[in-house]
């Protein structure tokens, strides 16, 4: 079927309604563009369905009438990477912000049930209430989605509960390239999600079905392969007691080498490495506050929490605390102590609360950030690389991942959006310093926008031609959001 | 048999002294455990026979298994990879099949202490694995075959529960960067691994989605879809200090005690204080081991032989008994979680047997940490087959668990299976409890037509109990046959599972037998 502007319109309005389709220039204008180097195209209209049978049927139309579509999660200003602005034309916006229900938690289970449009504003107070706690990104912004930020493999903050790289999502349901509704792990049955619960089953086994787990492809797609619309989300219990170390050195090396042990041994939850510029950034709001504590911290910061839980709380504290300093003392290990105070509340803030504006943006006003993973033993190596490229107004975050096999290392390039001449010459050296990563063995797990095609072609043909054939079997037309990854070259 | 030239190129490749076609070789390989019952399921005699492949081929390289795939293609000879080889999933399902058996890759590639991974090939046992990493206070991860079975196998392409799983997970979740010589002889590097310049095995995820997703699900592809080559898997630590002093000999070896463990057998009473003792235990994170099983198998980890088995009547009293064995490295961690254990016992009223009415000897803790309790299986008739598998809460589990005593009970009763009450249950905890297993261990006499014909039929009759009352998916869903016939019931999966076969190995060259074939009309 050729599409036209008459059938194309008709269409959508008789699968959303009117009131849930916008043209309205100031909007598409909106969503042709976001925070990254990228420019985009304007898409045809924003389509904001409200459950998974409209997505069925506008995926499906996409297919009948060749139009792309575009899923997207919320209405954030704060869209970073390029993955979720038209490349092509005749695409819409598929906005997933009104599919935003808290579909079950699951307190025995520790598991929650959400759509694409629960923001962590929305979640985190409501689990607390239960005792529940989401594994969180550092930092999270309030309008975030948290499904999306599972499906892209943010790394969380407790490296001892990363069991796999795909935690914390579990089964999803998703609706393929082709209009197919699927249901992974063992939530795709027998019997209906009703009917699974009846018997006890709460959708925790992201395995399967059978042999192979297709909620692996959908995680890292950026959307290209099928729109997710609702997943569940493995959870951990609140601590009742919760104690804070914050140790900082000159010497990054110290502070790896113990974080080593501590991931070894499982001994603490929140474990990661700030430098002094992006645990500022976390800390305080205001500019002047942020330089001025820059100033005096240490050049490298490890922080890490231990806790405990119940009658035997304290007694857990007391183990971990012994067993640490055990360690540190075996390591003949000395930390400097903070200059300034920073209290434990300031720190449980950034940890279990989200943020109104991204927090990479406080210092300057607009980031650009480049994060990869690599092994224990090439994070000072990528540091001094770094360093030398960008002088000032770098921040660092170190998280270990997947329970210590790998480190996801993040550089948030800091600039004055005002400045022209500074973001030209961001951009510029954003550009020519990636390609020296890649050549250092940086492993661009999550390749978005502009760097996307230097990133696959630093690898082999083997994996490209194989992710290809993943394309071509879920989204045969090319319907969702083309132009992302290596499927368009 | 081979054709004289086929046989020849790949004596080329491998040397003359590393492949056979001969009688004697070929029919030797024809047999294995538990093929007897999927024989009988696939309307053939109920012998421990497979189809007899037409030639053994012993690579040692991975450009090799390359070379003998791409042959197998330009002939249209089917192929069966095998490691360590347990069950009937080694086995070909065509005449036309060659097996390669990859006993000659047997490199431990590489033990990454600081990031905490070891790169094996496919002939390394969990058991050499464990012994070099023990000596960085490591551990790996062991699925219930045991020690003795391949741990690339396990990671890659078979199941994956094991009795350390609280601890060190399941084997699907274990996978970081893998080489696969695909169904068409390509070499697909998964993750950090495929990058053109340094690449290392610390990921299997990306660039961009997870390839792993079609690599393997909750069950792997059993040679279905391409030969795993290397792989990297996830250590954890030891969960104790590694002195591993055993003297004395088999069975019954003597083990010097590490310091700090401790074992607990519990009478849960029923099913729901059970359901609320393992879900309050394994919130406090304390197990190394966490496993619920019938009194019966509960005797059966505690005994060496047939007649150790009976005298431990006691034991086999136990309604609902629950194992729990925690470990720990310094006095400090050992003593708080003592003292977690004895709040829970008095919150749930629970009493610990051992130590009371029951001391097990000192090669069960050996046992314990070398995950060697799997082959306690076969003690009572020599013949054990799990059917089950579910996986996910444990109420699932134990739901699954209840509803499965009065069908067992029918075919004990028949007298074809060994008599458990009907109770044989094997169930453990994953990741401290967010998610569980469980499967029913069940005995047979494989040397009996009538018990084999029993097994079988118990085993159909259980998956389709499964099936009509959503009891989730045992983990033998495989082959053709069984997935044309649970894929309508969860969401059509079978088809997108053969398109993946047809896209990925479009000559069909890969045996599909224990996965699926792309030459169905659904496709």
């Amino acid at each position: 079927m050729i599409m036209n502007n008459d059938n194309f319109l008709q269409n959508l309005t008789k699968i959303c309604g009117s009131r849930n389709i916008s043209r309205e220039p100031k909007d598409l204008e909106e969503y042709s563009k976001d925070l990254s180097f990228l420019k985009g195209k304007s898409p045809l209209c924003i389509v904001w369905p409200s459950k998974s049978q409209e997505v069925i049927k506008i995926v499906k139309l996409a297919n009948d009438l060749k139009f792309h579509v575009i899923p997207v999660s919320l209405n954030s200003r704060f869209k970073q990477h390029g993955n979720s602005i038209p490349r092509k034309d005749k695409s819409i916006i598929l906005n997933l912000s009104r599919m935003n229900k808290i579909l079950s938690i699951n307190r025995k289970n520790r598991v929650v049930m959400v759509e694409p449009g629960v923001t962590f504003e929305k979640l985190i107070p409501i689990l607390k209430k239960e005792g529940l706690k989401l594994l969180l990104p550092v930092m999270p912004t309030a309008s975030q989605s948290v499904l999306a930020t599972a499906l892209e493999r943010e790394p969380i903050t407790i490296p001892r509960y990363h069991w796999d790289s795909s935690d914390p999502l579990l089964c999803i349901e998703v609706v393929f390239g082709t209009g197919d509704l699927f249901r992974t792990g063992t939530a795709a049955g027998p019997g209906t999600i009703k009917q699974q619960q009846k018997m006890g089953q709460a959708q925790v086994n992201p395995m399967g079905p059978t042999q192979f787990s297709p909620f692996r492809i959908i995680q890292g797609a950026q959307g290209s392969l099928g729109v997710v619309t609702w997943a569940t989300l493995k959870l951990e219990l609140f601590p009742s007691i919760q104690k804070v170390y914050h140790l900082q050195s000159d010497n990054i090396q110290d502070l790896l080498d113990l974080q080593y042990e501590l991931l070894k041994y499982r001994l603490c939850d929140e474990l990661f490495i700030l430098n002094d510029v992006n645990l500022a950034c976390l800390l305080k709001e205001d500019q002047q506050e942020i330089s001025q504590l820059v100033g005096n911290l240490e050049r490298w910061n490890l922080i890490f929490i231990i806790s405990g839980r119940g009658p035997l709380a304290n007694d857990k504290i007391s183990y971990l605390e012994g067993d640490i300093d055990d360690i540190s003392a075996e390591l003949g290990l000395n930390f400097s102590k903070s200059k300034v105070e920073i209290t434990d509340k300031e720190i449980f803030h950034f940890l279990n609360e989200p943020c109104e504006n991204p927090w990479r943006m406080r210092l300057k006003g607009a980031y650009q950030d480049m994060f990869f993973l690599t092994s224990f033993e090439k994070l000072p190596k990528f540091i001094s690389l770094m360093e030398t490229k960008f002088e000032k107004d770098l921040g660092i975050y170190i998280q270990p991942i997947n329970q210590g096999t790998s480190y996801h290392i993040e550089f948030d390039l800091l600039y004055d959006p005002k400045d022209i001449n500074e973001m030209k010459s961001i951009k510029e050296k954003n550009m020519g310093v990636r390609a020296q990563l890649m050549d250092f063995g940086a492993f661009f797990s999550k390749p978005y926008g502009l760097w996307a095609k230097d990133v696959f072609s630093h690898h082999s043909l083997e994996i490209i031609d194989a992710l290809k054939k993943v394309k071509k079997i879920f989204d045969p037309n090319n319907v969702l959001n083309p132009g992302v990854l290596c499927f368009d070259d | 048999m081979l054709k004289e030239e086929i046989l020849k190129e790949f004596q080329k490749i491998v040397g003359d002294e590393n492949i056979d076609d001969g009688e004697v070789t070929t029919n030797t390989y024809a047999y294995n455990w538990c093929v007897e019952f999927v024989n009988y399921l696939a309307n053939k005699d109920p012998i421990p026979f497979s189809s007899i492949p037409k030639a053994i081929i012993l690579p040692s390289t991975t450009e090799e298994v390359q070379k003998i795939v791409q042959l197998c293609n330009k002939y249209d000879i089917q192929f069966k990879a095998q490691s360590t080889g347990l069950g009937p999933w080694n086995q070909p399902s065509t005449d036309n099949c060659v097996i390669l058996d990859l006993r000659r890759m047997n490199k431990i590639v590489k033990i990454d202490v600081k990031n905490l991974y070891v790169v094996v090939e496919p002939y390394v046992s969990g058991a050499q694995i464990q012994v070099e990493v023990m000596k960085f206070g490591l551990n790996i991860h062991m699925p219930g075959a045991g020690p003795m079975a391949s741990a690339l196998a396990s990671h890659t392409s078979m199941c994956g529960p094991g009795f350390t799983s609280p601890q060190t997970g399941h084997s699907a979740r274990n996978v970081l960067g893998t080489e696969w010589v695909l169904p068409t002889g390509k070499i697909l590097r998964l993750g950090s691994l495929g990058l053109k310049k340094e690449s290392d095995w610390y990921s299997g995820d990306g660039p961009g989605p997870s390839l792993r997703g079609i690599m393997r699900g909750w069950v792997g592809t059993k040679s279905g879809l391409g030969v795993f080559t290397r792989v990297a898997m996830k250590l954890f630590p030891y969960p104790c200090n590694t002195k591993y002093i055993a003297k004395g000999h088999s069975p019954l070896y003597d083990f010097h005690l590490p310091d700090f463990i401790r074992a607990y057998l519990l009478d849960c009473r029923n099913f729901k204080h059970l359901e609320k003792s393992l879900l309050r235990i394994e919130e406090e994170e304390i197990a190394f081991i966490c496993s619920h099983m019938s009194s019966f198998a509960v005797m059966a980890i505690f005994s060496y032989s047939l007649e150790s088995l009976m005298d431990k009547i006691a034991i086999g009293s136990m309604k609902k008994p629950l194992v729990i064995v925690i470990a720990a490295r310094t006095k400090r961690e050992f003593d708080y979680k003592q003292k977690v254990m004895n709040l829970i016992m008095d919150e749930l009223n629970l009493t610990n047997i051992i130590g009371s009415k029951y001391e097990p000897k000192s090669l069960f803790y050996a046992e314990c940490l070398r995950a060697n309790l799997g082959y306690h299986g076969f003690i009572a008739t020599g013949g054990f087959q799990s059917a089950k598998g579910q996986c996910d809460t444990a109420a699932l589990c134990l739901n699954t668990e209840r509803k499965n005593i009065p069908l067992k009970q029918k075919y004990i009763e028949k007298g074809v299976i060994a008599n458990d009450f009907g109770e044989g249950a094997w169930m453990t905890s994953y990741e401290s409890g967010h998610y569980f297993h469980m499967e029913v261990p069940t005995l047979f006499d494989q040397t009996n037509a009538e018990s084999v014909k029993g097994i079988a039929e118990y085993m159909e009759e259980s998956n389709q109990m499964d099936l009509v009352k959503h009891l989730g998916t045992p983990f033998f869903i495989e082959g053709d046959e069984l997935h044309d016939e649970w894929g309508p019931h969860l969401m059509n999966y079978h088809i997108w599972l053969r398109k993946i076969k047809e896209t990925f190995d479009p000559n069909g060259i890969s045996d599909p037998g224990f996965y699926i074939s792309s030459k169905k009309g659904d496709v």
